[in-house]
């Protein structure tokens, strides 16, 4: 697939949160993994990340702290809380049902109605 | 966890909000800086880099902005920065905001006034112990109406219901002489049951109420002093328990003072105990004394009317002569207190209501006009990312911070119209809770302002939140290129409801007005000039006979007769206007049966009356000296009889003698003459002469059927009233009456000196009152509405100079473009006049009872009143278009 997907409304937050729990990552560092694990093919408006952290911090999803970034700049880390790791399974486990309803209902041929 | 790690961030991000800030700051920065290095890296030049990163970010404010809205801090926030921005914005401009304000405060200040007397009067619950059980009783007669109880009907109640905790008996509030320091006074006394102040469930606020048993065996001499009384009287001395209190030339000591708040009965001065011997009382048929009671708690009020009504009913069977028809009235205190004032006080209330309204659609014009101007600014602020809601909002806080600060000063203009309220009550007006600006006409004034705040607010909000930015921001704004339709149809409607609001008021003011002159020009049956009138009251004690009560009578008489300065002088037992007393009375050869005749008003009287009050003779005489001689014949026969049989056979001998009114003459002997003709009233009485009708109750009511006795008939009753005619003002006289008394018997006090005009006049306050009040809101409402339509039509004209500039450079003619302008505030005009008019006639329904001698539906006024709105609208039309054809044409074509 050449084109880039636009985001599906509400899957922004799981996908930080997948992000985030792979290892504490900066904002930039969250932007980045995200397009490097779906190889370039979702397309994120970076302004839009910073509210949506904020969102999930003042949630206590995540947790941030100021750390060093690797050209030794003073960067804010975010990582997983212990909440945040139950509500991305169960973000998840909700997201493969769907996906699998879904793309039931989308295979269904017409001799299996 | 989570709750608390929320509150968390919101406190830390509340109370550091600038290291959040900077933090967010850097945190954005670092992005942008990390993009655009990687940017560099893949060999990009760097000014090209940083470029780059900025547009992919996207809008940096707006991503701010985004943040702080999830941390949940914005709102507080925003409420600071709006209100800040709200003073800003209100002191930028004086002149809006010092209008704004003061139709406001106004507004605010006198509806909050006026909701001090209505809470007072009508909603606080009265200050006893659970009110809603504390009943008046009354009883019913064969004649119409509400009666008090007789002694011998209350005892049986009392003693024979299941449905009361408890009952109480008192008098009316009797006139007693206290002797002072310098000669007697006059004070208010009621005589209660010992159990009266325990029924209500207050208590004195020095020494105590009345114990049990203190009414009995001819009743305890002690008094309970109200506040009032104890501060003018007593100098507020805290030991006043004790102390010696000489009323009637009979020694009590004081025992209590009754707290500021306690007004009930009426204006009281002192309660002494009531003699509860049965004896005294009095029998069944004489209706004297008033009484409370207090409902069984578990027991509804209807319960224990239809207990009474049981028992009123077995004692009709009992005692068929004397309790024929008489049944039992249960009314609830506060009804009993308040009785018709309410309807009054709500009109007035819905009066002010409507002022306030009125005040709500200037500012919102104002707002309005404003919002108008302000639309390019709404525009940039959308345009960098302001939501619609969040101008609405801000919108809204500016009006509701003018509102709030208006309520401010509008709670000042309260405590002054509450200052002036009280000064000025009817004295008729009861006050069970004091009228004062406390706790919930606060609350109300808070109410009414957010309330006011947001009403008016939403207008001006609504309309700037449809906006569309390009358009404005193209249109750059300028006055002439931006009103849209809806602000204009806001506009008009504001303007033309304002109208409708005070027309419907000014009529409701007309109409009373047209009641007042009504009433003033009523006959009263009475020529008031040069008329004073004093009473007396004679003390048992010292007055213990007939003859030494008739003695006094004669010689103080004969004194003012000859006193300089007096042409007439009488003594009566009853003044016109001031009520009194009434009995059955039974014309031989008209049967209506012995309890149940026909009820005639009484008054007793000696002296040259008629002469002194102008009240014309229309038929006979009136009474000579041996009318007088032959009753106080009649009475000194009478009054030692001791058995029923005894008296009858008195009674049969005489044939005494009655002048009566017209309207008596014409209800019993019709097209006949009443001279001559007999009626008996406990004695055979003859008609010697007719005279002309006095009202003896309200102005507003009509006069009825009355006998005037000899005084010898009536020496007995508590207190005299005496009259005197002058040559000169009636105030001169008050000396004169004073020293006549005073030479007879230093004890007595002159009370209620008054000229006759001043009666009068006390007698219309209520209706006084009622039309200075809402005739003040209407003329109130008018200026409002002449500025609201003013305001609405300079703005319009101003919108329209350049138009007119442009006419008039075509040549047209002055009055073609006055005609165009009228043309279009005559329409609003005349719309709300209609709306108006049709509101009146609903309102003035509801005002039906205040109205004399003139239909709530009264044409004239209706169409006096329109004419009169109508015109000052129009003039506010025309002066701003007077102005805007004085420009010069070349300005007005620059005018864009």
């Amino acid at each position: 697939m050449d084109k880039q997907l636009d985001l599906l409304q509400g899957t922004l937050d799981m996908l930080i949160l997948k992000a985030v729990s792979l290892g504490p990552l900066h904002g930039y560092g969250i932007l980045l993994r995200i397009q490097q694990i779906s190889k370039d093919r979702l397309e994120i408006q970076q302004g839009s990340l910073y509210p949506a952290l904020y969102r999930l911090e003042h949630q206590g999803w995540i947790t941030s702290e100021w750390g060093e970034s690797e050209n030794k700049r003073k960067a804010k880390y975010y990582r997983l809380t212990a909440a945040g790791k139950r509500r991305l399974l169960a973000e998840a486990d909700k997201w493969n049902r769907m996906t699998n309803v879904i793309a039931g209902i989308l295979g269904t041929k017409p001799e299996e109605v | 966890m989570t709750v608390c790690s929320r509150f968390r961030s919101w406190l830390q991000a509340t109370l550091q909000r600038s290291r959040m800030e900077s933090e967010m700051d850097t945190e954005l920065r670092f992005h942008m800086e990390a993009y655009a290095e990687d940017l560099v890296r893949s060999g990009m030049p760097r000014q090209e880099a940083a470029r780059r990163a900025r547009i992919e970010f996207g809008g940096i404010e707006q991503t701010k902005e985004e943040c702080r809205d999830m941390r949940k801090v914005n709102w507080i926030d925003d409420v600071g920065q709006d209100v800040q921005y709200a003073a800003r914005m209100l002191t930028k401009s004086p002149g809006f905001t010092v209008v704004a304000m003061l139709t406001l405060a106004l507004g605010i200040g006198a509806n909050t006034a006026l909701f001090s007397v209505v809470n007072a009067v009508l909603l606080k619950p009265l200050p006893f112990r659970n009110p809603g059980k504390v009943v008046a009783l009354w009883e019913t007669e064969t004649a119409p109406g509400s009666f008090p109880l007789t002694g011998e009907d209350y005892l049986d109640w009392r003693a024979q219901n299941s449905t009361f905790e408890d009952m109480s008996l008192y008098s009316w509030q009797n006139s007693y002489n206290v002797s002072g320091k310098d000669g007697a006074e006059g004070a208010s006394v009621v005589r209660t049951q010992a159990n009266f102040f325990s029924l209500l469930g207050v208590q004195a606020q020095i020494g105590r109420t009345f114990a049990t048993g203190e009414d009995q065996n001819g009743g305890s001499h002690v008094a309970v002093l109200s506040d009032g009384f104890w501060k003018k009287h007593f100098g507020a001395q805290q030991e006043i328990l004790g102390k010696p209190l000489e009323l009637n030339g009979e020694s009590y000591s004081v025992i209590g003072v009754m707290p500021a708040w306690y007004r009930v009965p009426g204006q009281a001065d002192i309660w002494v105990p009531l003699d509860m011997s049965k004896d005294k009382l009095g029998k069944r048929g004489s209706h004297n004394w008033k009484a409370v009671g207090r409902v069984k708690d578990e027991v509804a009020i209807s319960k224990a009317l239809a207990d009474l009504r049981t028992i009123a009913e077995r004692l009709e069977k009992q005692f068929p002569d004397n309790n024929r028809n008489v049944d039992a009235i249960v009314t609830p205190m506060r009804e009993d207190l308040v009785g018709d004032l309410s309807s009054q006080l709500w009109v007035m209330f819905g009066a002010v209501g409507l002022v306030l309204l009125i005040a709500c659609a200037n500012v919102a014009n104002l707002l309005l006009a404003r919002a108008t101007s302000r639309r390019q600014e709404m525009a940039v602020r959308g345009a960098l990312g302001a939501g619609r809601g969040r101008l609405a909002r801000q919108l809204l806080t500016e009006s509701v911070v003018l509102s709030l600060v208006s309520g401010g000063f509008g709670v000042v203009i309260a405590y002054g119209g509450v200052a002036a309220l009280k000064a000025s009550l009817p004295p008729s007006m009861p006050q069970p809770n004091p009228v004062e600006v406390g706790l919930a006409p606060l609350t109300f004034a808070l109410v009414t302002c957010l309330a006011v705040g947001i009403l008016f607010g939403l207008a001006p909000a609504l309309q700037s939140s449809g906006v569309d930015a390009g358009e404005t921001l193209k249109s750059k704004g300028s006055p002439g290129g931006s009103t849209t339709k809806r602000g204009h149809w806001l506009r008009n409607t504001l303007v033309a409801g304002e109208i409708a609001l005070s027309l419907a008021l000014l009529i409701g003011a007309g109409l009373l007005l047209r009641t007042f002159a009504h009433l003033r020009a009523t006959e009263i049956g009475v020529q008031p000039a040069n008329v004073l009138t004093a009473e007396v009251k004679l003390p048992e004690s010292k007055y213990k006979t007939f003859d030494q009560r008739r003695e006094f009578v004669d010689e103080l008489l004969q004194k003012l007769r000859v006193s300089p300065g007096v042409n007439a002088a009488a003594i009566t037992t009853k003044l016109p206007l001031l009520g009194g007393s009434n009995g059955y009375i039974h014309i031989p050869g008209q049967d209506t049966g012995s309890m149940s005749g026909p009820l005639v008003e009484s008054t007793s009287i000696r002296g040259d009356y008629f002469g002194a009050l102008r009240i014309p003779l229309l038929a006979g005489r009136e009474f000579e000296k041996d009318d007088y001689e032959l009753t106080a014949k009649f009475m000194r026969e009478v009054i030692p009889a001791k058995t029923d049989e005894e008296t009858k056979a008195v009674v049969k001998k005489y044939t005494l003698r009655a002048v009566i009114n017209q309207t008596m003459a014409q209800t019993f002997w019709p097209k006949q003459n009443a001279v001559g003709k007999i009626f008996e009233h406990f004695v055979r009485l003859e008609v010697v002469g007719v005279v002309g009708d006095v009202k003896q109750g309200r102005v507003r009511s009509k006069a009825m059927p009355e006998a005037y006795y000899p005084l010898e008939w009536d020496l007995d009753m508590p207190s005299l009233s005496i009259v005197v005619k002058g040559d000169g003002a009636a105030g001169a006289l008050a000396g004169t009456v004073r020293s006549a008394v005073r030479s007879q018997d230093a004890n007595l006090a002159l009370m209620h000196v008054r000229p006759m005009a001043q009666i009068i006049t006390e007698s219309m306050t209520d209706t006084t009152y009622e039309t200075v009040l809402l005739g003040g809101m209407a003329v109130l409402a008018l200026i409002l509405a002449a500025v609201g339509i003013y305001g609405v039509m300079s703005y319009v004209v101003g919108q329209r100079t350049n138009e007119i500039g442009i006419r008039m450079a075509l040549g047209a003619e002055r009055g073609q473009i006055v005609g165009m302008v009228l043309r279009q505030g005559a329409a609003i005009i005349g719309i709300g006049i209609f709306a108006g008019l049709a509101g009146a006639t609903v309102g003035a329904k509801l005002m039906e009872g205040l109205l004399v001698g003139v239909k709530s539906i009264d044409p004239a006024t209706y169409a006096g009143v329109a004419g009169m709105l109508a015109a000052v609208a129009l003039l506010a039309c025309y002066l701003p278009v007077r102005r805007a054809m004085r420009v010069d044409p070349m300005i007005a074509l620059r005018y864009e």
